[in-house]
């Protein structure tokens, strides 16, 4: 029964993420018609309702397969993240309607979901700390918070495109572009890994010490630019066996204090997404957020604005009552301290400083429109960081997700 | 400068209706007219924040004081704080902090070895404690400053003019609202007024002027908060306090009893026994592909069983511990014993410490002979019976082996058996053998010996690690950040909503303020006029816009 459900609730998030694929047309139409008909506009609404149905069934068949809510290592919790987007798009369109932000909501939620599944997509039970109501409590309310706060990130980024000249020689036409450029590089990332990984099967394993003297294999499956110090490559013959073998290696040894096959990832991502752009710059020859400039039109600057606002001010007492209360009670239980510094809590410290910032700029000096949307963007870029970055680079208490 | 001067010491009598307002105000307080009209409309956009009350830090800058109580009542001084506190926050985690580090090893060294010069510095500027450095307490102190002044500053002028608020307000008020509009008829100014009344809005009423409003609360939210954010910023002061924290680790062996430190010897747990589960690869569920996959078992469960016991006798000095059993609990990870106000939390454990050892008599060919022998490495016997005609007796044991001396005996370096060494002697009624065992290694002693005492298993002693908390200061923070929640929530959630209806002489208007969400309010106020088939409010940000 288990097992099923488990199969049944792959198969369910598969379908939801091919079905918004799909919604982005009827969506993108919709803005496009000049008709007063509202076809397109349903059928797409219709859509991304049903897959946000069916991710919701995913969620609740994981739960029924494993016996605890699946929020419990990085793929599950990515995955909850890009549910949330969904989410908070929806109730952003059921209070305003706005059609242009699906058309970077439900993308940037595709990404997420993608990002996800490079890690491991098995199901794994409770380590000791983990098994608490808490988890899901905890876990629930900052990706619902995380979906919110990422409704301000889009309405940011929306009135960016719209307000900024795509021509402009200044350094805010430069920047909205660097985004565009990380943007490249994640998409690049994500489909180089997964081609690499599941398609070629590419996969060169190193033997290596790592900080704390254990013996370790690294899984590189991209050749390796950059790897640890000393690293021997190595071949599985079963049996958790290795033998000494030939593996490419372009020659930079790191320390082990550096996490060197992250590093060799990231190195790779941004050569090919920096290729990539450039191809893309070489064709359009202008800049690329020039491409989403007729997307925004019809866009309401204003309007842009007070989603953007709205979000931030409904996210974030929920970032702070799911990020740091809720954290902190669990936290106490399972730790015996309910605040440490551990990295994880250190970065939710600083989100929520920045959003602490973010309002106090925007109800005392004035920092509505333009001002606004750049630290909403700066928003989401720290919660990704936290989400992503943190985990690779530095090991805290954390490590699960 | 001169203006400055003048409007710090005079009190502001307004033109229009002759209410005499306190130095600084630029909203009349009671008609709302605008009385001053030097101030830097640059700095403050919405002149209705503080209802254009006199606020103390923008009026008076010339004594000391005042010029500390501006410095702390800036935002851009209370931001500066916070963002320096978030990058010293971020950099406190390119290392790791020093609690991160392995026990009782050098921190300068440590830091060294592993991140080279860079490390040595990030230690050498105390980086490595940054969240207890003076630096950093000092920044959240000046916080708790900024936030105390702030909102004196601000929140009082607020209580005062919210709370002495008139219905009547001047024309120039309404035209200056975002939300405004005047209508040629006064006669639905009734069913308008009661219409809203109906959307929950609270009436007050001066002849023909009306001033609903709803969810005043919400301006309190910012107060409310910063409240919160005070007591938990006093609350994380106190662990400097001796006695307020406790933090202390309790290691005992299964079966030892041991004093609960810092009770007095009040209390005493016994480890009955300690567990540690693996999850099963081969069970049939879900988990066995992700299980199988991990190289290393997968651990379900920590759990140390205790008895707890008080011992009557802790008030008598130099008596013997009477100990009477209070309580018997399982503690695992998310799971703590609680009592008074500690509570014990399962932390880790230590199988590093030998218990027993099994050994087995060999013969010449390499037969065994008899029964299997296990000594007991805490009390060890003197004699082990292998066979009917075979003892072996222990002629010499030192727990933790360091050498042997002169005249033959075991020399140990500590008591705690980590290292064992034994001499036995092997006794077939006919010969004594003696020979020498070490972990790894065994010499004969005696010559020509016909027996081999060979090595079986060990078994280890399982420590339970538990660690004792007392945290005074928790209520505390718990309350203040609840208080900062519900502020937060209160001042998020709820839109503070003001309409003013001017039914007097000929026309009628309406203007209305929020806030926050003018979408919101809009759509209510709206809903209500086409009830009573008038037209929408005008938005002054959308004419903004299409003129622009």
């Amino acid at each position: 029964m288990e097992a099923t459900f488990l199969s049944l609730s792959n198969t369910l998030i598969f379908i939801a993420f091919i079905i918004l694929l799909v919604a982005l047309v009827p969506l993108a139409l919709s803005i496009k018609s000049k008709a007063k008909s509202k076809k397109y506009e349903k059928l797409a609404i219709g859509m991304i309702v049903v897959a946000f149905i069916l991710e919701l069934s995913y969620f609740i068949f994981r739960w029924l397969a494993t016996g605890h809510a699946p929020v419990s290592n990085m793929y599950e919790f990515i995955a909850m993240f890009a549910i949330m987007l969904i989410g908070g798009y929806l109730i952003t369109y059921h209070y305003f309607r706005s059609k242009v932000f699906g058309l970077f909501a439900i993308p940037i939620s595709l990404l997420l979901l993608g990002y996800g599944s490079l890690f491991s997509t098995d199901v794994q039970p409770l380590i000791p700390a983990l098994q608490s109501n808490w988890l899901a409590i905890h876990v629930i309310t900052v990706t619902l918070s995380y979906g919110i706060l990422s409704m301000s990130a889009v309405a940011g980024l929306i009135y960016l495109l719209k307000a900024i000249p795509s021509d402009e020689k200044s350094w805010r036409a430069r920047f909205l572009e660097l985004i565009m450029v990380g943007l490249v590089i994640v998409a690049t990332y994500i489909v180089t890994t997964l081609v690499m990984k599941e398609v070629v099967g590419y996969n060169d394993e190193f033997y290596y010490t790592d900080q704390n003297g254990a013996q370790v294999i690294a899984e590189y499956h991209l050749p390796s630019l950059v790897n640890y110090q000393d690293a021997v490559p190595v071949e599985h013959i079963g049996n958790n066996e290795y033998e000494p073998t030939e593996h490419f290696h372009l020659g930079i040894d790191l320390p082990p204090v550096i996490k060197a096959h992250s590093l060799n990832t990231v190195v790779w991502s941004i050569i090919l997404g920096v290729i990539v752009y450039g191809i893309i710059r070489l064709i359009i020859r202008r800049r690329i957020f020039s491409l989403f400039k007729p997307l925004t039109k019809k866009v309401d600057l204003v309007l842009m604005d007070e989603i953007g606002y709205r979000s931030v001010i409904i996210g974030f007492p929920l970032f702070a009552l799911g990020g740091i209360f809720f954290a902190a009670i669990w936290a106490q239980m399972a730790w015996s301290r309910f605040w440490g510094w551990d990295p994880k809590e250190t970065w939710a410290f600083i989100t929520f400083m920045f959003y602490t910032i973010f309002l106090h700029l925007r109800i005392n000096r004035g920092y509505e429109g333009e001002k606004s949307a750049w630290l909403a963007v700066g928003g989401f870029i720290l919660i990704l960081f936290n989400l992503i970055a943190i985990n690779m680079i530095v090991s805290g208490l954390h490590s699960y997700a | 400068m001169q203006d400055k001067k003048n409007s710090e010491n005079k009190e502001i009598i307004c033109s229009h209706c002759g209410h005499v307002n306190p130095p600084g105000t630029q909203l009349c307080q009671s008609c709302g007219k605008m009385i001053n009209e030097n101030y830097d409309k640059k700095k403050i956009k919405d002149l209705m924040r503080y209802d254009g009350s006199a606020v103390r830090s923008k009026v008076k800058s010339k004594s000391i004081f005042d010029k500390i109580w501006n410095f702390f009542t800036s935002i851009k001084v209370g931001v500066a704080i916070i963002a320096i506190i978030a990058i010293a926050a971020a950099i406190g985690t390119i290392l790791p902090q020093e609690y991160f580090i392995p026990l009782g090893a050098d921190p300068l060294e440590h830091y060294t070895e592993r991140y080279g010069t860079f490390g040595m510095l990030y230690y050498k500027l105390g980086f490595t404690e940054l969240y207890s450095s003076w630096w950093f307490v000092l920044l959240n102190g000046m916080l708790a400053l900024s936030i105390i002044a702030a909102s004196v500053d601000r929140g009082v002028p607020l209580y005062k003019s919210l709370k002495n608020q008139r219905a009547k307000k001047h024309d120039s008020f309404f035209r200056r609202q975002r939300l405004n509009n005047t209508y040629s008829s006064t006669e639905q100014t009734e069913s308008v007024v009661k219409g809203l009344q109906d959307k929950k809005y609270k009436l007050k009423q001066d002849g023909n002027h009306y001033l609903l409003e709803k969810g005043r609360l919400s301006r309190w939210g910012p107060y409310i908060n910063h409240t919160g954010l005070i007591i938990l910023l006093v609350g994380s002061m106190l662990r400097f306090f001796p006695g307020v924290y406790i933090d202390e680790v309790i290691y005992a062996q299964e079966g030892e009893t041991v004093s609960v430190p810092t009770t007095d010897g009040k209390y005493y747990v016994k480890n009955e026994a300690f567990t540690l589960d693996t999850y099963d690869e081969d069970s049939g569920t879900v988990f066995d592909e992700s299980l199988q996959q991990n190289k290393e078992m997968t651990i379900s469960n920590f759990q140390t069983d205790i008895s707890f016991y008080e011992n009557k006798s802790a008030d008598v000095i130099g008596s013997k511990p009477d100990l009477e059993k209070i309580d018997d609990y399982s503690i695992r990870v998310n799971h703590p014993y609680v009592f008074e106000d500690y509570q014990l939390y399962q932390s880790s454990y230590d199988n590093s410490q030998l218990k027993s050892m099994t050994f087995r008599l060999e013969d010449k060919d390499g037969n065994t002979i008899g029964e299997n022998f296990e000594v007991n490495l805490d009390e060890p016997a003197d004699t082990y019976e292998i066979s009917e005609d075979i003892n072996i007796n222990m002629r010499a044991y030192a727990p933790d082996f360091l050498e042997i001396d002169e005249n033959g005996t075991l020399l140990s370096e500590t008591p705690v058996p980590s290292n064992p060494a034994f001499v036995f002697e092997v006794d077939n009624g006919e010969k004594k053998e003696l020979s020498l065992l070490q972990i790894m290694n065994s010499t004969d002693i005696s010559e020509g010996n016909e027996y081999k005492i060979k090595f079986v298993e060990a078994e280890e002693h399982v420590a339970t690690v538990l660690t004792l908390k007392k945290d005074l200061s928790m209520p505390i923070i718990a309350t203040g950040f609840v208080i900062f929640l519900i502020g937060l929530f209160i001042g998020s959630y709820i839109n503070h909503r003001r309409i003013w209806i001017n039914g007097d002489g000929d026309s009628m208007s309406i203007a209305a303020h929020t806030n926050k969400n003018y979408y919101g309010l809009k759509k209510e106020i709206n809903s209500v006029l086409e009830a009573n088939n008038l037209d929408h409010m005008n938005d002054k940000e959308e004419q903004d816009k299409s003129k622009g």
